[in-house]
């Protein structure tokens, strides 16, 4: 009876540790629990979204961010483009084909003009999560307040100016009312003027900047899964063939 | 391959003898069961550290200008350097789910009962080194976690009396963690730390083949022998339990498999996020929190108000179990056979040491507000569970010592022959 | 009490079976590890090749470029250094190049894609060191049927214009040519074929 009691409670604790493994790995990750930012959506398997993205990247950001991990030969290998058309339409910093990308922005200039360096972004994805970074591109909101005239509700008081105003349009804040000597919180943001791409448009071009700086924080990715599959499906074979031969073997111990 | 083993046996005959020694004449007990594949799975995660870690060190840079970038180097430039890393990751985190399931066992089973004191004495130690390899390993990548988490456990020391700034000093070499403590961690994890494990394994081993292993039953088998001398319940370690562990280790390498190639970083748990940022020595993490098999121990550390007690109390929840062997007077080994407040409270010892995990790894708090509401006070809540939690684990040993040694033990006959099911 | 006797035929295809499958995913793991000895992708990036502006080189002048960590000597090469190179076929151990290493376009009796320019990797076939450029036609210590070419100091290999190696020396083969093209006129890059060169 021991045994069964014993065998039963195994089986219990492993299916109990595989579905919390599989609830990590699935699960957004636990950094978004902080204040819980809505999910991004990601694919980094569909490339024509890295490849917008990508544009967007070159378009608006690299003129300040450098994404020095990544060099524009194996941005070209993951989005399916080839070298003339990297050099041709994503190329802006004069780089050769294998060098990193890195903005053309002195740093010394970029902390005199903005008063702190622009970070590099190859790992921003691995350090906030694409939750938190599809959020604060949605999150810009006008504050006269400020030396940009720029702030963000996910990250306040943040130093950048706005880069894709023309995109999403300018939004304000709306202000909870204020409770007996509490500050006013800002309860939502409001679209005042709208830029080129509506709404929808605008939360497609996020997730798509968003699935390319996911993939710029881990490359491999695009790897990793599918030959994960052929290798798991080996070591079931491998298994197999090993518990048979271990069966056979055992018919000896009585 | 008659031939070559005739030839090699002429010339080196010990070393046949030692594989027969170890292999195919050590009879182990035939009831093994699941919990019987962690050592094996050990040795396994320790051949794949010390591999994939030598291909590392081609690529690694141990400096701290270097090694931020050298390690984006290496899962970037280096050819299939991202497989080697994440290899090596996993590998880390599996190794401590392998020896704490392991060491579960040995109290289950009464593994570190007499006459094998030494064995356990000798797992306790490679749990030590291991314990400081992984911490200094974590050091290496100079994320900005890496950088902080070596402060904070670094500090931990100068909780020593008279000497423990010096101390502290000493082991960074410098006055804050930075190029001086890298290089010698660096040294220390690739050479010596693998030398003293190596070491410390072959002991552990040796130690566990002079006495013979336990069993679920915690029967001593050399008590029955057959008329050929062998223990009429064992059965020679090769071919079957060497067979058995090939196919435990197919079912290992599957999840490992899972983990490497769908989620390395399992949620931030194997892999955090803040060490996806260089060291800073001027912007603390929000959560500085040590890998999750620390957990519970950094939970106890936490949970004492006094940072020295708080030290004194982290120590003593390692060296208790150094203790255990003399601490469990009881004569039964196996928990079948034992008393149902023991199993009651190993039961409770395995949750509290979970829940204590989950305290060090940051996770109560969702918890707590998820429970008692988003104007609940976190630190006041977990506290109190919290230091519960240490008592408790204390507890258990404080139990363990009166019940078996005033003899409150009411345990069952144990059978003469080990049970199997056909 | 089972008595089945052992299946001698079935445990041995078991065991092979398994081993082999085994064995087969050793080999397959081991791949990875024996390609991260490969150049990585930063050692490609500065492997790339590179452009040289040749337009300022004067006749019988060589200039040195770095490629891929190696010395690459461009020579201007003068009429009467051209003249003699055929009538050196003789005295020379290779003197087709059969054995040697150079670009298919590059296999003819002056090694190059446009006669007067040489390129050519600087480094003696023997064991390595860097060949002196002696360009001038007349006798020398080592030789004193000189016509020009190269001779390295370490174990005194001598090749001549077009970099063949000389009989009676260590080293064993002409030096190496890379791949290149003339971009235009007075450009040549350095490590890539001419476009459709065979």
């Amino acid at each position: 009876m021991h045994d069964k009691t014993f065998r039963a409670s195994v089986r219990i604790l492993a299916a109990a540790l595989l579905a919390m493994l599989v609830a990590f790995a699935a699960a957004p990750s636990a950094l978004a629990e902080e204040g819980g930012y809505p999910n991004a959506n990601v694919n980094v398997h569909d490339q024509g979204s890295l490849q917008r993205g990508a544009r967007l990247f070159m378009n608006y950001c690299v003129g300040c961010h450098s994404l020095k991990y990544m060099r524009y030969s194996q941005m070209a290998e993951g989005l399916g483009l080839t070298e003339q058309q990297v050099m041709e339409n994503l190329n802006f910093t004069g780089a050769k084909f294998g060098e990193p990308i890195i903005s053309a922005m002195p740093e010394a200039d970029a902390e005199k003009w903005l008063g702190k360096a622009p970070p590099d972004l190859s790992l921003e994805v691995s350090a906030r999560g694409a939750d938190w970074v599809a959020a604060y591109l949605k999150s810009f909101y006008l504050d006269p307040s400020t030396a940009s005239g720029w702030n963000n509700t996910v990250f306040p008081n943040v130093a950048m100016p706005f880069p894709l105003w023309q995109l999403q349009g300018e939004q304000v804040p709306v202000m909870s009312p204020a409770e007996k000597g509490q500050p006013a919180t800002i309860e939502e943001l409001k679209l005042a003027h709208p830029g080129s791409m509506t709404p929808a448009q605008y939360d497609r071009a996020v997730r798509d900047l968003t699935a390319f700086l996911t993939f710029v924080s881990s490359p491999d990715e695009l790897v990793r899964s599918r030959m994960g599959a052929w290798v798991v499906i080996y070591l079931v074979l491998f298994t197999l063939f090993a518990l048979v031969l271990k069966k056979e073997y055992w018919k000896d111990v009585h | 391959m008659g031939a070559f083993t005739e030839w090699f046996n002429e010339r080196a005959p010990g070393l046949g003898a030692v594989y027969k020694k170890h292999m195919t004449e050590y009879y182990a007990p035939k009831n093994f069961n699941v919990m019987y594949y962690f050592g094996s799975f050990a040795l396994l995660v320790l051949v794949n550290q010390i591999v994939t870690g030598i291909f590392l060190t081609m690529f690694y840079t141990p400096t701290a200008a270097g090694a931020f970038d050298s390690v984006q180097y290496i899962m970037r430039d280096v050819n299939w350097g991202w497989l080697v890393r994440y290899m090596h990751t996993t590998g880390a985190s599996m190794f401590f789910i392998v020896v704490y399931l392991h060491m579960f066992r040995g109290l289950m089973y009464g593994s570190f009962k007499k006459p094998r004191e030494l064995v356990w004495l000798l797992g306790m130690l490679i749990f030590l080194v291991l314990m400081a390899e992984a911490f200094m390993g974590y050091v290496l990548p100079w994320g900005n976690m890496s950088f902080w988490g070596a402060k904070v456990i670094i500090t931990l020391f100068s909780a020593v009396p008279w000497f423990g700034h010096t101390l502290v000093t000493w082991i960074m070499g410098t006055f804050v963690p930075g190029d001086p403590t890298l290089n010698r961690f660096f040294a220390l994890h690739v050479v010596a730390l693998p030398l003293v494990l190596l070491m410390l394994v072959v002991l552990h081993l040796g130690a566990l083949h002079e006495v013979g292993s336990n069993n679920p039953d915690g029967i001593e088998i050399k008590q029955h022998k057959g008329h050929d001398g062998h223990p009429l319940d064992g059965i020679p370690f090769h071919p079957y339990y060497t067979l058995k562990d090939l196919a435990g280790v197919g079912v290992f390498l599957i999840i490992c498999a899972v983990i490497i190639f769908f989620a390395p970083s399992v949620g931030g748990f194997f892999l955090e996020h803040d060490n996806s940022i260089p060291a800073n020595d001027l912007v603390t993490p929000a959560t500085i929190k040590p890998v999750w098999y620390f957990s519970p121990f950094y939970a106890i550390l936490r949970m004492i108000p006094s940072k020295g007690l708080g030290v004194l109390a982290l120590a003593a929840s390692i060296v208790v179990l150094f203790l255990v062997p003399w601490l469990d007077r009881g004569r039964v080994k196996s928990i079948r056979y034992r008393g149902l407040a023991y199993k009651i409270a190993l039961a409770i010892f395995a949750i509290v040491f979970f829940l204590l995990g989950c305290i060090g790894a940051d996770l109560t708090p969702g918890w707590i507000v998820g429970i008692f509401g988003p104007n609940a006070d976190i630190t006041t809540i977990e506290n109190l569970f919290g230091r519960i939690l240490v008592i408790l684990y204390f507890a258990f040993f404080a139990f363990v010592w009166v019940y078996t040694f005033f003899g409150f033990e009411r345990t069952k006959p144990v059978p003469e022959r080990v049970i199997t099911h056909a | 009490m089972a008595d089945d006797s052992i299946n001698k035929g079935r445990r041995r295809f078991l065991t092979a079976s398994t081993a082999a499958i085994g064995g087969a995913g050793l080999i397959i793991t081991a791949i990875p590890f024996v390609e991260t000895w490969l150049p990585s992708a930063r050692a490609e990036a500065a492997g790339s090749p590179i452009t040289v502006d040749i337009g300022k080189i004067e006749k019988g002048q060589m200039v040195r470029y770095g490629w891929r960590k190696q010395p690459i000597f461009v020579i201007n090469r003068t009429p009467e250094q051209l003249q003699w190179l055929p009538k050196q076929d003789p005295r020379l151990r290779d003197p087709q190049s059969d054995a040697s290493q150079q670009p298919e376009y590059c296999k003819n009796g002056h090694r190059s894609i446009k006669p007067e320019w040489m390129v050519l990797i600087g480094i003696c076939t023997h064991l390595g060191c860097v060949p002196d450029y002696k360009k001038k036609v007349g006798p020398e210590p080592f030789d004193p049927d000189w016509k020009g070419g190269f001779y390295c100091p370490c174990h005194h290999s001598r090749y001549d214009m077009a970099a063949r190696v000389y009989d009676g020396v260590p080293a064993p083969l002409n030096m190496v040519v890379p791949p290149y093209h003339f971009v235009d006129d007075t450009h040549i890059q350095i490590g890539v074929d001419p476009k459709g060169a065979a």
